[in-house]
């Protein structure tokens, strides 16, 4: 029997591959020359030397040395850094926070419980865009101007930032910071709560009878295997905070993706741009996924 | 009998990975015969019979059901699996749409039969297998053992010449189990070729014309039942027996 | 009363001591709040703008079109959520009519919308505020649906090109910022496509939209669709039918009922990232806050205006993500 080639198996997946391969391909070929033909008619050609011409901007928070007059790369350094700052805070301020609020959601306190759930409900309904512009305009303008600033203790508050003894930092920093770390919050109290709940009763049951208090039962028997459920999503919500800190343009708060736009503001440089910004965050997606990767493994359980 | 060989097997080899899991199995089966297949779990019974409607490949030999030839060819593996009807150990019935639907869509789809004549036969059909009413319900509203005689009709709707049931009973109730082997016993009856993977001593005995011991991926011994359950001659069937007699 | 109090509130001595201070805190903060709202705040600011806030340049002549959009909507809505609900029988007849009206009163609603063809034409550039943060998500999840589901069919495909492809894409939007990805819209596509296609800033900003969006809608689908047993496919192959055929009748069918809470998820989501847009310069509900606080009349009332339009937010994702609920349960138990 003569085999049809439009019924064989094996060619309809080599052909299905081509075919797509092919498709892949033309798409790819039709952006690539627009894009060539659109840049040549602005006269820009691709390559990454305009890092190293000077900058010609500010920069409000500064946590390494930074002048207007150093070269773009720097500049860019300078808004890496600040997000790493900002994330780092963010996470560790999110965790305590959103772990708290987690295990508030499940406190036999009514009053407590209904608190959470509000906090939970109200920040989770709201995009993080206008908390943050709520933190920045509707709180940190308020504070007294520089000149008459406010003093609690060893605190010293005012509308250029806050100052305790050495340590000083911008109402931006600090506003992007709270803003982004109680939004994520939120989020995590309710991965916290999910994964206490699905921690089965019986484990509950089987250590009040042997005479634990709730405290020690959460601490010592059902908490760490709710870990095992929690941390994926926690991870990905550390992933959210990373990509989120992103809006800090929006409070005026220099970090990496503001600073990107500004250069490309003055340069003109849209793929390179768009290139640094991808593979920076990735990477920092990367690293981060990594990290709750390997933690993710250490907290399985051991089973046949 | 004329003995019309309607599944030809030979020399079937299947490899999954390194494991070797078909080693070089042989069987034909004529029309209208109802062969039972049995063995210890892993034997690769129901990978066997599972190569029968292209639900499985194998690596080497030959697999000829009515006539046509098992191999990479479209056209035959359509041709077979409309000859072929399957019965699952999981039912695998489609949870979205009601009996009747789940029973006239692959002639409707694949045959390309009119409603009407769809689900006339499907009716018909559900009258066969004792469930009539239940055809504007959905699976999940049914029994398992309900829900395997839909399954069974499903199959049957598509008129095939062989039906292969893949431990049909064994995810039941013991209590269901009767329901659906009185349906298998009774298609047996009318003289459809059926290849039947089962731990159901009862039914091989009362309905198999030809009972096949499978053990790690070898043909062991087949026979009829009588021979097979009194005077078994491989030392490996006499070892299965006694598990589960 | 007195025994629901004490073993709610009181029954612990650090319970006690836990209430009585959120109870103090709350009582300060709610006088606190409660007299700035209403002695302080002035409201004027939102009273003037709630055209403005609620749908942008809209002429008002013409909102009364807008209220029909709603009350479309809500129906179709409301019919859609009671359907399984129904007799059998007067199920099987609204089935195929709902099919059909679904599809119908989008052009309508389009047409209300957007005019021409006996209704005064309405230009995009009129569209803004909540209006247009609706129709943004909206016509953005409608889009990237269909490429969600080829991306998450395609990163199960057998063929090897075709899934690395897939989820090369799927793990790169993934791994940026929505507002770097809304940056690269407004900023490539100008530049990848002809120079003839002018693309405005709504419609770059759909794009990026829709790219990102397709991505995360295909983690879900692609649950989905590993939630549909194995022996599904298997019983559908035995049967005779063809690859298309189990993945169009079978397989999909399942795979997105299962989905649809994590759909609504995205589609809540995506509501609240819309305010993105704001950054852009294009003027849905957040962006047009930010017009009106540049008003030199209404200059500092930041509070009453994000109080506002963040209560709007609030009560969509609220009830969005309570009927997704409800609506969740009764599929459920059917399936």
């Amino acid at each position: 029997m003569k085999q049809s080639i439009w019924r064989n198996q094996r060619f309809w997946r080599f052909f299905g591959q081509a075919l797509v391969v092919v498709l892949i391909l033309a798409g790819l070929a039709f952006l690539g020359s627009n894009l060539d033909r659109n840049l040549r008619q602005l006269g820009i050609r691709l390559g990454f030397d305009f890092l190293r011409s000077q900058a010609g901007f500010s920069i409000g928070d500064t946590p390494i040395p930074y002048q207007s007059s150093d070269s773009y790369a720097w500049a860019l350094l300078v808004g890496l850094v600040n997000s790493l700052r900002v994330i780092g805070l963010g996470i560790g301020l999110a965790t305590l926070v959103g772990v708290s609020v987690g295990i508030a959601r499940l406190s036999d306190n009514w009053l407590l419980r209904q608190l959470a759930l509000f906090y939970v409900e109200t920040l989770r309904n709201t995009p993080l865009l206008l908390q943050l512009f709520f933190w920045y305009f509707a709180v940190f303008f308020r504070f007294p101007p520089v000149e008459t600033p406010l003093r609690w203790l060893a605190l010293t508050v005012s509308k250029g930032g806050l100052q305790l003894g050495e340590l000083r930092v911008s109402s931006e920093f600090t506003a992007l910071l709270l803003g982004l770390s109680f939004y994520t919050a939120a989020f995590i109290a309710e991965v916290v709560r999910g994964g206490i709940q699905s921690v089965p009763q019986g484990q509950w049951e089987a250590a009040r009878s042997l005479g634990l208090k709730p405290g020690q039962t959460l601490r010592l028997v059902v908490l760490p295997q709710a870990l095992r459920t929690i941390v994926p999503p926690l991870g990905n919500q550390y992933l959210n905070l990373a990509k989120n800190s992103s809006l800090a343009i929006a409070v005026g708060y220099p970090d990496l993706y503001a600073v990107s736009s500004t250069t490309f503001n003055q340069t003109g440089r849209a793929v390179e741009v768009m290139i640094l910004i991808s593979l920076t965050y990735l990477s920092l997606s990367l690293l981060i996924s990594l990290l709750i990767n390997l933690y993710n493994r250490s907290v399985q359980l051991v089973e046949r | 009998m004329v003995h019309q060989p309607i599944i030809i097997a030979e020399d079937v080899h299947k490899w999954y990975g390194k494991f070797h899991v078909l080693q070089g199995v042989s069987l034909t089966i004529n029309a209208g015969e109802v062969v039972v297949i049995m063995g210890p779990s892993g034997s690769g019974k129901s990978t066997f019979i599972r190569t029968f409607n292209a639900l499985e490949d194998y690596q080497q030999g030959r697999i000829v059901i009515d006539g046509i030839q098992l191999s990479d060819d479209l056209r035959n593996i359509d041709a077979i699996r409309q000859e072929v009807g399957m019965v699952f150990q999981q039912f695998n019935l489609f949870p979205h749409l009601t009996v009747l639907q789940n029973i006239t869509l692959a002639p409707i789809w694949v045959r390309k039969w009119g409603k009407g004549q769809a689900q006339d036969t499907a009716l018909q059909l559900l009258e066969r297998v004792g469930i009539l009413e239940q055809a504007h319900k959905f699976p999940g509203q049914l029994s398992g053992g309900q829900q395997q005689r839909v399954a069974i009709a499903r199959a049957l709707a598509m008129q095939p010449k062989i039906m292969l049931f893949d431990e049909p009973t064994s995810a039941l109730d013991p209590e269901m189990v009767r329901e659906v082997l009185d349906v298998m016993r009774s298609l047996a009856t009318s003289g459809m070729t059926m290849v039947v993977v089962t731990h159901e001593v009862g039914f091989a005995r009362e309905v198999a014309d030809r009972i096949v011991l499978m053990d790690a991926g070898m043909l062991v011994e087949q026979a009829t039942p009588t021979e097979f359950f009194h005077n078994p001659q491989e030392e490996r069937t006499r070892r299965f027996l006694a598990q589960i007699l | 009363m007195n025994s629901w109090l004490r073993k709610n509130l009181f029954n612990t001595w650090y319970n006690t001591l836990l209430t009585l201070v959120c109870l103090l805190g709350i009582y300060q903060i709610v006088t606190g709040v409660g007299n700035w709202l209403l002695t302080q705040a002035r409201w004027d600011v939102v009273a003037t703008n709630l055209n403005l806030l609620l749908v942008g340049r809209y002429p008002a002549s013409q909102i009364w079109r807008l209220w029909l959009v709603g009350a479309i909507g809500v129906l179709l809505v409301g019919v859609s959520l009671v359907r399984p609900r129904l007799q059998p029988a007067l199920k099987a007849r609204l089935t195929p009519l709902l099919l059909g009206l679904w599809p119908l009163s989008l052009v309508l609603c389009f047409w209300l919308i957007a005019g021409g063809a006996g209704l005064l034409p309405v230009g995009t550039n009129l569209w803004g505020g909540l209006l247009l943060t609706l129709l943004v998500a909206f016509v953005s999840t409608v889009l990237a649906f269909p490429l969600s589901v080829v991306l998450a069919v395609g990163r199960q495909s057998t063929l090897p090109l075709v899934r690395w492809f897939c989820t090369g894409y799927i793990e790169l939007i993934r791994g940026l910022p929505l507002i770097g990805i809304l940056f690269m819209a407004q900023v490539m596509l100008p530049l990848v496509l002809p120079a003839e296609w002018r693309l405005d800033r709504l419609l770059r900003a759909i794009a990026g939209l829709v790219l990102f969006n397709a991505a995360y809608l295909a983690e879900n689908v692609r649950g989905g669709l590993q939630a549909v047993p194995r022996g599904q496919t298997e019983a559908a192959k035995a049967l005779g039918l063809n690859t298309p055929l189990i993945l169009v009748l079978i397989v999909l069918p399942q795979a997105i009922r299962t989905v649809i809470p994590a759909i609504v998820g995205q589609f809540i989501s995506l509501f609240k990232d819309t305010s993105l847009l704001s950054l852009f310069a294009l003027l849905e509900l957040t962006g047009i806050a930010r017009s009106v606080l540049a008003q030199p009349q209404f200059l500092g009332r930041y509070a009453e205006v994000y109080l506002f339009v963040g209560l709007l937010y609030w009560i969509f994702c609220y009830t969005l993500a309570r009927v997704s609920q409800r609506w969740e349960k009764p599929v459920a138990s059917r399936l």
